[in-house]
Parts: structure tokens; sequence; C-alpha cells
């Protein structure tokens, strides 16, 4: 139990009101979309209809990688980056890194490897370009880009969720200091009390047990938007005069001696399948350094073994594909430093613990979304018969609290019907702005907020659906084949959407019932 | 001192002071903090912590009712870590130059 003095409680009740009124709204679109993006893999196999559940490091990838290299010029044979990408194929990114007005990127050839081992794709540009939206993944990109950065282009979309995290931070640590009985307050749920001390209480419950959940995605939410934007250019100028390459290299780079004579790359398929058996998983992404000379490093990345929290990486020799050591993340050797910085990753996103971890991060999610949502209402509420200027929040609220997973859904639909065409990159945003206008258009021009959520609601339900038989004509695979590849994601999410939206239009329905009941009754006591 | 003046310290060393100080601070850090077992925790640590550092200053100048005191932590931590990063890049500076000549 928290005892504050008095006029420090109130300076607490106060920073906690206006965290979370002057970003609120911000700061509810970034956790919503962040709660969907906890399944934004699962998003991508299901919305693009992936069916291949074999991994494309599985496969003989060993000729593929050395006909790559010849016919790559060998200005791009500085560093290659290898993932997946589309249906289980195999992108490799053969690149050097450059300085472009001071940012540090990556500049190669970027080519698609097909299930048979032919290129199906080959294109030149940059990092932005090669881990930009592509046709097939533009609905779990375009989720996770307004997670990250609101679409507001870089660096200042990642200073904004960086200062919108720093508010949930603020929002999270306040809220913890103005609990006067923390433990009480976690059971508290007074049902038959006034409607505000319910609402009170249900944001209290949701927040107290959701607390700790929020300083951690908070804290790691902040790191992540201020690393690269504003601390990696101040630590590379303290430490290293500027030269943020240096620093990337001190934190990032194998340590080694230089060798710079030609060797021909080792045998890829001796180091995809003894990592695989080492780390117990199939790498998620393969970095290889200086490819095609004798001091070529391959390094290996996986995700955490059954009980860890941390990633792995395997180092490997180039040219002769023996296995050098257990490398961590970040830094050639174990240390405080690197540990920390490897566990934010796992922290933010939930994907230490396979499925469990990340359902788990998704109910918090959808719980900080909540407290947000009914934490502006409470402000409101408290101010609603001195202020009638505020009505237009109370408007905003609605909008963007119901209206943002409208929008949304639009946009999904939208990528199930553009993606066959081929033009998902574009629709798939669009969709969300021309949904987003139309609401924000309605909602001020509704007679009242409660007749417009219910009516965003109600265009909830319809649209989660009608997702369904939107993806099966839409040449969506069907549920036995989904089943019969391995691919039970595609049911689990089908199944969600159907069951949340049949609750939702229950919900509506019933409402709009109790209504019409009262209005009667209210109708036959006047006659 | 008015109370309302008080109070408006009291943001400018909440709001934009707690920011200044952070930023201060990550560069510092990493010219004093030990190098590790790998010889980057000076450099990865500060980019960790400062969005606590940050959140540390805030509350500070939230919750303390002695403003001279939270102006005192604030500037000294200012000025150790202005410090040090004007001591860096003055011992730079000439080296640089003499590398020149």
């Amino acid at each position: 139990m928290i005892h504050l003095p008095k006029d420090e409680t109130k300076a607490m009740v106060a920073v906690h009101g206006w965290s979370g009124i002057l970003l609120g709204l911000l700061l509810y679109a970034v956790v919503l979309t962040g709660t969907a993006a906890v399944f934004a893999e699962e998003i991508g196999t299901w919305s693009a209809g992936h069916i291949t559940s074999q991994s494309a490091f599985e496969r003989p990838m060993a000729d593929t990688m050395r006909a790559l290299g010849d016919r790559t010029p060998k200005q791009y044979h500085e560093a290659v980056d290898l993932f997946e990408v589309g249906d289980h194929d195999l992108g490799a990114f053969f690149h050097r890194h450059e300085m472009d007005k001071g940012e540090l990127i990556s500049r190669g050839i970027f080519y698609v490897v097909g299930k048979d081992g032919r290129v199906t794709h080959s294109q030149q540009g940059t990092d932005e370009d090669v881990y930009g939206p592509r046709n097939d993944n533009a609905l779990s990109s375009f989720l996770v880009d307004t997670h990250v950065r609101l679409h507001v282009p870089n660096p200042w979309g990642l200073l904004l969720t960086g200062i919108v995290g720093l508010s949930m931070l603020v929002a999270a640590v306040s809220g913890l200091l103005i609990h006067r009985h923390l433990l009480k307050d976690i059971f508290t749920l007074r049902r038959k009390a006034n409607p505000v001390l319910v609402n009170r209480d249900r944001h209290s419950v949701a927040g107290t047990w959701s607390l700790p959940f929020a300083f951690i995605l908070a804290f790691t939410g902040s790191f992540f938007s201020f690393f690269g934007t504003i601390g990696v250019p101040i630590v590379a100028m303290a430490a290293f005069g500027g030269d943020v390459v240096a620093l990337t290299e001190a934190v990032y780079g194998t340590p080694g001696k230089p060798d710079p004579r030609p060797a021909a790359i080792g045998n890829f398929d001796r180091i995809t399948s003894d990592a695989i058996v080492r780390a117990g998983a199939v790498p998620t992404f393969v970095a290889v350094e200086n490819y095609g000379r004798a001091d070529a490093k391959v390094t290996t990345y996986h995700p955490p073994k059954s009980g860890g929290l941390a990633p792995i990486s395997l180092l490997y020799d180039g040219a002769t594909a023996q296995f050098n050591q257990v490398k961590p993340l970040i830094g050639p050797a174990p240390s405080a430093g690197g540990t920390l910085a490897a566990i934010m990753s796992p922290l933010h996103f939930g994907n230490f613990a396979g499925m469990l971890s990340k359902a788990i991060w998704f109910g918090l999610g959808f719980a900080m979304c909540y407290v947000t949502y009914t934490g502006i209402r409470l402000w409101l509420v408290r101010r609603e018969e001195g202020a009638r200027s505020l009505g237009w929040l109370d408007r905003a609220l609605v909008i963007v609290g119901l209206g943002l997973p409208v929008a949304l859904l639009a946009s999904t639909a939208a990528f199930l019907v553009a993606m066959p065409m081929g033009s998902a990159t574009y629709w798939t945003p669009a969709s969300f702005l021309i949904a987003s206008a139309a609401i924000i258009l309605a909602g001020f021009l509704w007679p009242t907020s409660t007749a417009f959520a219910r009516v965003l609601q109600g265009a909830m339900a319809a649209i989660m659906l009608i997702l369904l038989p939107l993806r099966l004509l839409t040449g969506g695979p069907g549920w036995a084949s989904a089943m019969a590849a391995g691919q039970p994601v595609i049911v689990a999410l089908d199944l969600a959407f159907l069951l949340t939206g049949g609750m939702l239009l229950w919900s509506v329905l019933r409402t709009s019932q109790s209504r019409q009941g009262a209005g009667h009754r209210v109708l036959q006591a006047a006659e | 001192m008015s109370p309302r003046s008080r109070r408006w310290i009291r943001i400018a060393l909440a709001g934009p002071g707690a920011v200044i100080v952070a930023l201060v601070m990550m560069a510092g850090m990493a010219l004093w903090l030990p190098g590790g077992a790998a010889g980057i925790d000076n450099l990865v640590l500060p980019l960790i912590l400062v969005p606590l550092i940050w959140a540390g200053l805030f509350f500070h100048a939230c919750l303390d009712r002695r403003l001279g005191r939270i102006a005192i932590v604030a500037g000294v931590l200012l000025a150790i870590h202005g410090g040090l990063i004007a001591q860096k890049f003055g011992a730079t500076q000439p080296a640089a130059t003499e590398s020149h000549r």
C-alpha cells in the first residue's frame, strides 16, 4: 500500500488524468494496433492464405546461395540478409552499408527464391524497399507500421510513439501511486453502485491487474522508439565522435581478424541443418558478413528455447560452414547490457513462449485499451457538469475508440479483395483512410454519440461476420485444406472473427430491443 | 515566490528540464560506465535506461516539495555529465588538429 501525503496524491491524480487526456487517444491507437500486431505473423498467414508449413531454411539452399553470389556484383557482397517472404519463399538481400543523409542504410539487390530454387523476383534498392510492405503482407505490415509510427514519416513517427510510450509510463506509475488500497482495489467491483462508481471500479481493476504489463510495454516501447532516432546518434556522438557505423560495428559486429582473400562460401545446407538441431527451432533470420571472403561469418537467429526469454543466435565460419559459438544477440560476449537489450524485444512482442505468451500479451493489451478508453470516459464524466465544451472530446472518444477497430476491419476486408488483384499495398491503407474519413464525418454529424457508438458496434459485427465468406470467395483456403496443410491458425482466426462478430451483433440487438421496450413502456405510461 | 510561479518552475523542471538532463546523462554515461565483459555495456545501458532516467526525474520534480532540491539534483547530474562530454570533446579536438597537420 502506498500512502502519499494529500498534496502529492492530488498532484499524482492530476498527472494521471492529464497524461491520459493529452495523448490518450493516440495511446489507444498505438496500444490497439500493437495488440493486434502481437498476432501479425498469424494475421499475415490468415489474410494471404499461406498454407505452406515447411520453412525455406528446411529446404536445400546451398546451390541457390552460390548461384546468387555469382550473379551479384561484388560491391554488394559486404553482407547478405536471409529471411522468409510470402508463403515460406526465401528472401536474400545482398547489400553494402552506407550513410545517406546522416542515416545508416543498406543498398543492394534483393532476390526472392521460390520453393523450386528458381529466382521469382529481383530488385535493386535499399533496406526500406526490401523490408517495406509487399502485396501478400500488406495487411500485417500496415498494422505494424501503424503501431510503430502511426504512419507519420520517420523520425517524427517514432518520436511521437516514443512520447506516447512515456505518457503511458507516467500514467502507469502515477496510477500505482494514487492507489491507497492496492490489494483491496484489485478485487473491488461494486456492481450495484451508481454507474460512475461501477465504471471507476472496472477501470481500476483492469488497470491494476495490467499495471506491471503497462509498465513493461511503455518502457520497452519507448526504448524501441528512441533507440535509433535519438539514442544511437547521441551515444555515437559521445563515444565515437558521431560515427554511427563505428558504434554499430562495436555493438553488433562479429570480432575477428579481417581476411579479405577470396574464398567460396561454405555449404549452407550444413549450416542451416546444424543450426536447427542446436537451437531446436528454424531460424527466423540469417545474416552473412563478408560473403565470398575467407573471413565470412554466418549468424543464425532463433526464437528463445523452451523456458527461455532471450532469443538465440549461433555463429558459423562462412567459408568452412563450421560451427563457431553460441553468440549473444548483442556484443561479442555475454554481458549485462547485451542480455538486457536482447530481452527488450520478447518482452515487448510477447513472442518468447509461442502462442501462450502471445495470447497473454494480446489479452493484457486489450485490457490496456479498455483502461485507456474508460480512463478518458471517467475524466469526462467528472467534468460533465462543469464544461459543455468537452462534448467534442466525448465524440472524439467514440470516433477513435470504436471507429478505429471498424476502420482496421474495413482495411482487412479491402485487403482480402485487393490481394488477388495484386493491389493490396495501395488498397489496404487507402481503405483505412476512406473508412476513417467516413467515420469521422459521420461521428460529428450523428445526433448523439451513444447512438453513433451503437452504429459502429453494428458495423464492427457486420464486417467481422463477412470476413470468412469474403476470404473464401477471393480464393483463400478452406478449413479442411488449411488443417491438412498444418495451418490451424487460419481456422482459429476465422472462428475468432465469427464468434466476436456474433457476440457484438447480439449485444447491439439486445441493447436496441431493451431501448425499444423502455420507449414502449414510457409511451404506455404517458397514455 | 508565488504559488503560480512555483507551479510553472515545477512544470519546467518536470517537462523540458527532465528531457534535457536525461539526454545529457545518456551521452555522459557512455563515458563513465564500465564496458563489461563484452565491452559494450557503456554503450547499450544508457540507451536502455534513458526512459527510466527520464521517469525518475519527472516524478522527482512532481513529488519533491522543495523546488531547490529538484533543481540541485537535476543541475548536479547535468553538470557532471555535461562536463564529461565537454572534457571528451576538449581532449579529442587537439588530437584531431594534430593528426591533420
